[in-house]
């Protein structure tokens, strides 16, 4: 649904983006990760066709964005962080004006899509009289109203209480389930990615550090959970024999290349240390994430 | 779709307070100007000239007159204003408050986004410019009867016209005013599609305006005059001139309009190549 290729974008003399290649395959849920600045919303920029790249393709259900913008965007629906809307109109105006740089929308469209997102009752007050969270609901309405195929979310979650968090998620994951629509979601937020996402992508520094699914991270987990009366004694044993090749917060190891948790196990035990249990920690994607960053900078 | 997107550039233009605001201006202009004319020496001033150019006065001293008399300084210094407070939020204040993100994440192109809200612009400076005649007459004829009209700007225009002529001519100027109102609200409109704060478009845009009107007052700068922008703002005056000078009428709407089109043209090309971010 996605595609860049050697995209680059530089503003005056600072790169924001720079050699980014990726795809984003149809009916998946891919999580766009970075620190601030790391060009999340400068690819997402480009995607939309609102910042020209200056080098490379981006291309958008198999159009060329910078060629063929209308075409491009013709089955995309997406969200910013903290959306903008004519606060003196009615939410239903909004809708009807911004659907209305689409195609005309019907009457009935707008209808299903309040009701889809909860919005029935309060579409005739003016936005400036909504909550956060309605206003969250709003720019979901009107990036669904095109009936896209592809939503592209920046930051949706920025601002809103652990309710609006909540019920945000809840539509993410009722969205691809019900509507099958294919997400992009750049977020700060690691749990909800883990949570909502089947792929991701790491930026840092405008570049693409990591791209894959997400139990591909997990797979990067080398850490062993290790139970024993006296940690530090264990640990000091494990090293001289050359079995770990770390250890962390009084209750993890790292094994050595070519070892395994047996052969751990039969040393402490030869030396008198009992084990208590012994298991692979499983990676979560925020010490996945540090890592990754880590080992980049 | 063009009409639709006209439609709703109309419905968020005029569902904004501020938008109104050059509109009250002038109605309390208008009867500020009207209360002191008729309580104040102006009024006797002006009978003074009259009757010592032959005329009566009583005849002469009507709505259509007054009128004009209030549109002179307001079409100078208020129409400007807000014409140019307008065209520089078109783009500005969209850019500024995110919904041009908004907007621009739909398949519509930035030529024709840019040109609905040019019209937008147009259809505003023509409903400014009725309403400021309107008003100005409808505030007139509430003090003064309906009698023959009377113009005098000096350089530009002496006339002495019956009711219903007078009444043409007035309507006839309206349209030469929305013109100039198009123009400015053009000029700010152009400096709005740069990344620019919505006051600062309309700051560049009133500077512009300005520097033109102090041009013009140097002596050196009269054989440039047809370059000069307020040099054909003032064509509408020439309206009440008899003979009509038609020729420099239409000369002058010729300038406008290449100047309208120039601006839109800058201001697309310049929108066209810009990043939009938040």
């Amino acid at each position: 649904m996605i595609r860049l290729q050697d995209v680059q974008k530089r503003f005056g003399a600072r790169l924001a983006v720079d050699g980014l290649t990726f795809h984003v395959p149809r009916g998946e849920v891919v999580g766009l990760l970075g620190h601030n600045g790391a060009g999340k919303s400068t690819a997402i920029g480009m995607m939309l066709g609102q910042v020209w790249p200056t080098r490379g393709e981006v291309r958008v259900c198999g159009w060329d964005v910078t060629r063929h913008r209308r075409r491009a965007l013709e089955k995309v629906g997406a969200i910013f962080e903290s959306p903008a809307f004519y606060d003196y109109l009615s939410g239903w105006r909004n809708l009807e004006l911004l659907s209305s740089y689409t195609a005309p929308t019907p009457r009935q469209r707008l209808d299903e899509v309040l009701d889809w997102v909860g919005l029935r009752g309060r579409e005739r007050s003016p936005v400036r009289t909504y909550s956060h969270g309605m206003r969250a609901r709003l720019a979901l309405a009107q990036a669904l109203l095109p009936g896209p195929e592809l939503l592209i979310l920046d930051e949706p979650g920025s601002g809103l209480d652990p309710e609006g968090l909540h019920e945000v998620r809840q539509t993410v994951l009722r969205l691809h389930r019900e509507l099958g629509l294919t997400i992009l979601l750049s977020s700060h937020l690691l749990a909800e990615v883990e949570q909502l996402c089947t792929r991701i992508i790491v930026l840092r520094d405008g570049r693409k550090v990591f791209e894959g699914p997400l139990e591909e991270t997990r797979r990067h987990g080398r850490w062993l959970r290790l139970r024993v009366d006296d940690f530090a004694r264990a640990t000091a044993l494990l090293e001289a024999a050359g079995l770990i090749s770390g250890q962390r917060d009084g209750r993890h190891i790292a094994l050595a290349n070519g070892v395994d948790a047996p052969q751990v196990v039969c040393h402490l035990v030869r030396h008198g240390i009992a084990v208590s249990e012994i298991a692979p920690e499983p990676e979560t994607l925020e010490t996945f994430y540090l890592a990754l960053m880590s080992a980049n900078s | 779709m063009l009409l639709l997107h006209l439609r709703n550039e109309l419905w968020k233009l005029f569902g904004k307070k501020r938008t109104y605001i050059g509109f009250a201006m002038f109605l309390l202009a208008q009867n500020a100007m009207l209360l002191t004319f008729r309580f104040t020496r102006w009024r006797t001033d002006m009978e003074r000239l009259l009757e010592g150019n032959g005329y009566l006065a009583q005849e002469f001293i009507s709505a259509l007159t007054v009128a004009v008399i209030m549109l002179i300084p307001q079409v100078i210094l208020l129409m400007p204003l807000y014409a140019t407070l307008v065209g520089g939020d078109l783009v500005a204040k969209e850019a500024e408050d995110g919904t041009l993100r908004m907007i621009l994440a739909r398949p519509v192109s930035r030529f024709r986004l840019l040109l609905v809200k040019w019209l937008a612009g147009g259809v505003f400076a023509v409903v400014l410019v009725l309403a400021l005649g309107a008003t100005a007459l409808l505030c007139a004829r509430v003090w003064f009867p309906w009698k023959g009209m009377f113009v005098f700007a000096p350089g530009q225009a002496f006339a002495v016209l019956g009711a219903a002529e007078g009444f043409q001519r007035y309507l006839l100027a309206h349209l030469f005013l929305a013109v100039n109102a198009a123009t400015m609200l053009s000029l700010a409109f152009m400096f709005s599609c740069f990344n620019v704060k919505p006051a600062a478009a309309t700051i560049l845009a009133l500077s512009y305006l300005f520097v033109n009107l102090v041009l013009e007052a140097i002596p050196f700068f009269d054989r440039f005059e047809v370059w000069l922008l307020p040099h054909h703002f003032r064509c509408w005056l020439q309206v009440f001139s008899a003979p009509v000078p038609w020729a420099d009428l239409l000369q002058s709407q010729c300038v406008l309009l290449a100047a309208n089109c120039t601006a839109f043209i800058v201001g697309a090309a310049v929108f066209q190549v810009r990043d939009i971010k938040s």
